[in-house]
């Protein structure tokens, strides 16, 4: 590749506008992921976080605007044309598939990796034997990376909501993306588990992984986030290193009320 | 001896439309576990029957060409319907299909010359009851290499949640799309085995009652595995006969009862693999409470 195309932003968005009906959930918005970071998406409650993940995984289309995705634009692309180009998710309420066990689940993340046609699975060539015994172990791998491995043959619903979380990651990391979109990876988790994702996050990124989490835990954000963007109803706040978007006076009266209030913003690090 | 015999004729008729109600259980099933209720079997196998019917008749082909012809016409069928409903939203979807089996039936009632219209068509031509069992087991078989490959994991995705699939890079319509073909295919060699079956068919056969077995069948029997709708149908087919010797006079108001009862206390069927699961998880559950106890 050359020094131009890895020098761009693996991500941009350009003034992206997303309307339902009345509501503007994202209000022309503008921002850019480095490749290799780890970005931080912030902003509180209704901010338009989820909607902007859902517009860059094709789920919606923008009303107006353009998301660059390697210079290429994804605003009218099919949410299964967007993730063969290297994009994958998690969901902020967990969205495992219901009756399957916890490697079935990553085993259909591998699904655009899987080395096979689907007709020669089906008709059990030897060949496609192998390819399949390949994504198994590799999707062992990944649930191995996230520690639940000994988990594998379990029904996943029956499983703990971290333990689910974590599950998730795997099946998306499946398809060996290139920019994955975590949304509240560490909801409902402790400070030990929430830390346990910020490192694997980081072992990800230092694999070449680039990553955009919305995350609502401000320590974690300075920790682990390399830059961040910050969104409130719909529109950009600040954008760039964690410390200084959190000291940004717009940021803090988004999230506090109070311009003034900067001291609680310290005690939440 | 006699009335031996007559038992043997009735529970042996009731063997051979098991198989051929499992024929159309699988082929409702192959759409629903992708997400689409459809009631298209009924064209699928409108088509399949007729074609083999005409063409043992005129062009003199035997038992084994006329299935393929039949799958070959009910998959074209298949992939036709598939290329105009699946742009619809589901309940419509399962709405349109019932209205092409109407249309179905007064395209049958109107081309005498194809179907013998009202009249009906007599086909010269029986299957053996081993030939019935060849045929179910090969069409299951096609089943379990399905459920066993990618397409049978990307099917339970598209249906579990077809948005997250497609975020995976899992095309739904396609995959339902190929659920059509194979719906078709199924549903027509199912209307060719019914035909030879009952030797005789009419616009009647390919109807409402038909599409009713086949939900019911696969409801019943449960779509989350491909062994389902084939107990499903078993049971469907077997329990009129059955309530007909017990209960005569209630045999409708009994087998919409035992029915009922099925479905709303295993609402997922008679075959359901996650309620294993399920089961291990609670066992599981209890061990390591007891565990903690000791
Ligand atoms: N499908 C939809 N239809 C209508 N309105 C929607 C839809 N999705 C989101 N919205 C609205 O868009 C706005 C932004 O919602 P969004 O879920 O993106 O916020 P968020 O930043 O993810 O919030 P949270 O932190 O609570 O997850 C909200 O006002 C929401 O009600
Ligand atoms: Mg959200």
């Amino acid at each position: 590749m050359s020094d131009a195309a890895l020098s761009r932003p693996l991500l941009e968005l350009d003034t992206v506008v997303k309307t339902f009906g009345g509501v503007t959930a994202v209000g022309g918005l503008s921002t850019r992921v480095t490749r290799g970071s780890v970005h931080g998406l912030i902003g509180p409650n209704g901010a338009g976080k989820t909607t902007l993940i859902n517009l860059i995984t094709g789920l919606f289309h923008p009303t107006s605007g353009a998301i660059r995705f390697e210079g290429r634009s994804l605003e009218a692309m099919q949410p299964q044309a967007i993730a063969t180009l290297g994009i994958t998710r998690t969901y902020q309420n967990v969205r495992l598939f219901s009756g399957m066990t916890v490697l079935e689940q990553v085993m259909t993340g591998c699904w655009l990796t899987r080395e096979v046609g689907v007709f020669a699975s089906f008709l059990g060539l030897p060949s496609a034997r192998a390819a399949w015994v390949r994504t198994r172990e590799h999707a062992l791998s990944l649930l191995a990376r996230v520690s639940m491995d000994h988990r594998a043959d379990e029904l996943a619903e029956t499983l703990s909501y971290g333990e689910q979380r974590r599950i998730e990651i795997a099946r998306a990391l499946g398809s060996r993306p290139k920019l994955l979109l975590l949304d509240e990876p560490t909801a409902g988790m402790n400070h030990q588990e929430a830390t346990a994702i910020g490192r694997l996050v980081h072992e990800l990124r230092d694999a070449g992984l680039t990553i955009l989490m919305v995350e609502h835990n401000m320590g974690l954000v300075t920790e682990f986030c390399d830059d961040c963007t910050v969104v409130n109803f719909g529109r950009l706040l600040a954008t760039g290193d964690p410390a200084t978007c959190l000291a940004d006076p717009d940021v803090q009266e988004a999230y506090f009320g109070r311009k003034t209030d900067a001291e609680r913003i310290q005690a939440l690090r | 001896m006699e009335t031996l015999l007559d038992l043997w004729a009735a529970y042996g008729s009731t063997i051979a439309f098991a198989m051929v109600n499992a024929l159309f259980a699988l082929s409702t099933y192959a759409v629903l576990s992708t997400g689409v209720l459809s009631f298209t079997t009924v064209v699928f196998a409108a088509v399949g029957g007729f074609l083999a019917a005409q063409s043992v008749a005129h062009l003199g082909i035997g038992l084994w060409p006329a299935f393929a012809l039949a799958g070959i016409g009910g998959a074209v069928a298949g992939s036709v319907v598939a290329a105009a409903f699946l742009k619809l939203d589901s309940h419509w979807m399962a709405l349109a299909s019932l209205a092409l089996v109407l249309i179905t039936r007064v395209t049958v009632l109107n081309t005498p010359l194809l179907t013998g219209g009202v009249n009906g068509l007599v086909v010269p031509m029986s299957v053996p009851m081993g030939d019935l069992v060849i045929l179910l087991a090969l069409v299951a078989a096609v089943f379990w290499r399905l459920h066993r490959s990618w397409y049978g994991l990307a099917a339970r995705a598209v249906r579990e949640d077809a948005a997250v699939a497609s975020t995976m890079g899992i095309p739904p319509r396609g995959i339902q799309f190929t659920a059509f073909v194979i719906s078709g295919a199924v549903g027509g060699i199912g209307g060719a085995a019914l035909a030879f079956t009952l030797q005789f068919i009419s616009p009647e056969t390919y109807f409402i009652g038909m599409a009713f077995t086949m939900i019911a069948s696969t409801v019943l029997g449960g779509s989350f595995h491909w062994f389902g709708p084939i107990v499903g149908a078993a049971v469907f087919t077997a329990l009129p006969v059955t309530m007909q010797s017990v209960l005569p006079a209630i045999e409708d108001v009994a087998k919409g009862v035992v029915l009922l009862v099925i479905m709303i206390f295993l609402p997922r069927g008679l075959v359901d693999p996650r309620a294993v699961g399920l089961r291990r998880a609670a066992r599981r559950r209890v061990s390591a409470e007891e565990g903690t106890d000791v």
